[in-house]
């Protein structure tokens, strides 16, 4: 990439309204300290304490999805900690409101599983999200999960309008990438 | 192993994870920060372990005093300590006196209907809200 090129990327992300773009392996210290970075970055924006919980809430749950689920691990994937894990996370605004992206490649046959947990959370209200989150709360953890089933519900539960999703191609990899959407 | 079962337990905080100061011997516990450590099951395991195995060493209507001071936890640690105040709920229905004081800010909803969430699933726990101004 030349100067120009760069200058054009740098002009991209500033027309979109981008306060914070991650591109990269995800491990928990990577996570904390950006979690860091976005929490300072949303103080200096005066953003309202409630909005900035939410948004912090989130960030947090779409990057451990990450570390927990992307298939491009650098680590083994039967080691439970200290997993290092390719994704990337994007927080911005849009028509006055915060919103949240993440892509990470997940393997095809993930896809189902994951469609069927996501798709009846948008057309859930507020109430029966509220709902879902306490039963499960109460419910036994379930198999493959290492987020108690909540993470999604968590995110759900912050966000002002149905949690988007979508699933692509991934460049050179039979693995599919996952899009999740929040808006706050 | 029983000899260990009375042996305080403090962990200090890091970037993800809450400071632990559960004094035993004093019958006080007590949870501070944040919480969102990579592997939520591991981290909290050991803790709620050991208070399981002092619980079960109470004289009945011990007095035992909890409090929680947590400004953020991820969805996985919020399973996990839903199974510490169970633990505490048993014990509590067996007799022991316990009291839980959950301080949050008095902006935060998430944490004020969480706290209403353990009030109403464990009425054993004598439950104080503490809203604390930011």
């Amino acid at each position: 990439m030349n100067y120009a090129e760069y200058r054009d990327f740098r002009a991209s992300v500033a027309g979109r309204n981008i306060i914070f773009y991650y591109f990269g392996y995800f491990s928990q210290h990577v996570i904390s300290a950006m979690a860091d970075a976005v929490r300072l970055q949303l103080e200096q924006a005066e953003t309202a304490a409630s909005t900035r919980r939410k948004i912090f809430s989130s960030f947090v749950e779409m990057a451990q999805n990450i570390t927990h689920y992307s298939v491009d691990a650098l680590t083994p994937e039967a080691l439970r900690d200290n997993q290092l894990r390719q994704g990337s996370v994007c927080i911005g605004v849009e028509d006055g409101r915060y919103f949240l992206l993440s892509a990470n490649p997940v393997a095809p046959e993930s896809v189902e599983a994951l469609r069927s947990k996501l798709e009846p959370l948008r057309t859930m209200t507020l109430e029966d999200i509220k709902r879902a989150y306490r039963e499960t709360l109460r419910a036994d953890q379930p198999e493959g999960s290492k987020g108690a089933g909540l993470g999604f519900l968590t995110v759900a539960r912050d966000a002002s309008a149905p949690l988007e999703f979508e699933f692509g191609p991934c460049e050179g990899s039979d693995a599919v990438m996952f899009y999740v959407k929040a808006t706050i | 192993m029983t000899t260990e079962t009375r042996d305080d337990l403090f962990l200090p905080s890091t970037g993800s994870s809450p400071e632990v100061d559960f004094r035993f011997s004093e019958h006080a516990l007590a949870l501070k920060g944040e919480s969102y450590p990579e592997n939520a099951a591991a981290f909290y395991a050991d803790i709620i372990a050991r208070t399981k195995a002092y619980l079960a060493t109470l004289a009945p209507s011990q007095g035992v005093t909890v409090n929680v001071a947590l400004t953020y936890f991820n969805s996985s640690s919020t399973k996990m300590l839903f199974s510490l105040f169970h633990a505490l709920s048993d014990a509590a229905e067996a007799g022991a006196r316990v009291t839980l004081n959950w301080h949050h800010d008095v902006e935060d909803d998430t944490m004020l209907e969480f706290g209403a969430e353990l009030h109403e699933e464990f009425p054993a726990i004598d439950f104080h809200d503490v809203a604390v101004e930011g």
